[in-house]
């Protein structure tokens, strides 16, 4: 969120609004080619269920048009590519080209190839024409896009009337003890696996960070109703430590 | 039931399905037919509904309760009940089955399913060889003809004892009239102990 002055969070630290997009990039330009690697690793292979649960509350079916937004390494996509079939399609836009590359070269090997465009894209000012998708997702990306409610809009524009958003995002855990051991485990054992893999700590340390400033489940609604979506929900998975936040443009 | 359980068997049952089409080259001809359509799966013990996706090259799982083509409602008991279809009229008339929506996509997942055939030696040679896939695979030809046979063999003599059984068992009119004369023998002993009981207070 930006404040008057036009600075933002990038993890506990406040920078320049425009500052933040190029910080951010620099991240995942370094994270990208280990990106899937990692998420398996600090997840446990658990963020495929996640996914998998999105996929389930999406509704999908064969012909339509979807948005995958902060797509990354295209697992999200690849789901829903297999989903909306030859007559739908699928795009995967990103905005860290890096990311773009890695997610593209994953789904080729896939044989993901016929239904898939990818674009390099900011959530905040999406280069897509009103009511074009049927469904739009955003899985882990969200807490990284400078003005969160800009990037609402704009989803809510390009999203057709009855089409609906999907918000995959870390959130904050329901009970008590389970935020004390999440925070042990992302402040202690997370860095140290981001040297260990990936040789790059500092990013791994900024994902926590990242995570804890990023609004909770029912800040994250209340956003979402602002930009105009209609009947907004969440679900908490394992815990809390993530929310998929569901909602309708009518 | 855990959280994300559906999500991890959907996944767990797609690859499955992947794999076992792979194994059969008839397969895809036979799945172009079906892609598109959409199969939901309800048993009443268990508040999921499996939702299977066809496509041109494999079957697709998911959990949720969005609109299909065809909607099937069942219970554990009737479950294998399914398999022939003679029995179906009697399962939805006993409300023990419910489908909703177009029933030959039903009736095509369920044929798929039954012919699909992996070729279990071809996949297996890679590993021990042509000769070793063989045996493997003729051993256990015979080990499944034994026990279908030996099943058979079960399933026919518990049929001959029921029906020996019913033949030395007693009808249900006979069972009412033998329930009447025990009622009335305890009606015949209660009256006399009545009247002991007063002869003993003479």
């Amino acid at each position: 969120m930006t404040d008057q002055n036009s600075t933002t969070h990038f993890g506990y630290k406040t920078v320049a609004a425009e500052q933040k997009v190029s910080l951010v990039a620099n991240v995942f330009h370094s994270v990208a080619a280990k990106y899937d690697l990692m998420n398996d690793l600090m997840s446990l292979g658990i963020h495929r269920l996640w996914k998998r649960f999105t996929l389930d509350c999406s509704g999908v079916r064969p012909g339509q048009q979807v948005l995958d937004l902060a797509g990354g390494t295209g697992d999200i996509s690849a789901l829903f590519s297999k989903r909306v079939g030859p007559t739908g399609k699928v795009v995967l836009a990103d905005i860290n080209a890096s990311m773009l590359k890695v997610g593209r070269d994953k789904l080729r090997d896939l044989g993901l190839v016929n239904n898939i465009d990818y674009v390099q894209a900011n959530a905040e000012a999406l280069p897509f024409a009103d009511n074009s998708f049927d469904i739009i997702s955003i899985g882990f990306g969200l807490r990284n896009v400078t003005d969160k409610d800009a990037a609402l809009r704009s989803m809510f524009r390009v999203l057709k009337p009855g089409g609906r958003l999907l918000v995959l995002e870390f959130s904050k855990p329901e009970q008590e003890w389970l935020s004390k051991v999440y925070d042990l485990y992302s402040f202690k054992l997370l860095p140290a696996m981001g040297q260990l893999v990936a040789n790059d700590k500092e990013s791994y340390q900024y994902l926590a960070e990242s995570i804890r400033m990023h609004p909770d489940q029912d800040t994250l609604k209340a956003m979402m109703q602002d930009a105009g979506f209609a009947e907004v929900s969440y679900h908490n998975l394992t815990g809390g430590i993530v929310a998929l936040h569901r909602g309708y443009k009518f | 039931m855990l959280p994300l359980l559906p999500q991890l068997l959907c996944a767990a049952a797609e690859k499955a399905i992947a794999r076992l089409i792979t194994m059969d080259p008839d397969a895809r001809p036979r799945l172009a037919r079906l892609a598109g359509k959409q199969l939901s799966f309800r048993l009443k013990e268990w508040p999921i509904t499996l939702v299977l996706s066809a496509t041109s090259d494999s079957i697709l799982f998911n959990q949720h309760d969005e609109p299909v083509d065809c909607a099937i409602q069942t219970d554990m008991a009737s479950l294998r009940l399914l398999r022939d279809p003679s029995q179906l009229t009697r399962l939805i008339k006993a409300d023990a089955l419910q489908i909703d929506g177009d029933i030959q996509v039903a009736q095509q997942y369920s044929g798929f399913f039954q012919q699909l055939d992996p070729d279990w030696q071809q996949s297996l040679s890679r590993y021990i060889g042509d000769a070793g896939a063989h045996k493997v695979g003729h051993s256990l030809a015979q080990l499944q003809q034994y026990l279908s046979a030996k099943s058979q063999a079960l399933q026919q003599m518990t049929t001959e004892l029921a029906q020996d059984e019913l033949k030395l068992s007693p009808g249900k009119t006979e069972m009412a009239l033998f329930s009447n004369a025990v009622s009335e023998l305890a009606a015949q002993v209660d009256v006399l102990q009545q009247q002991l009981l007063a002869v003993q207070e003479l």
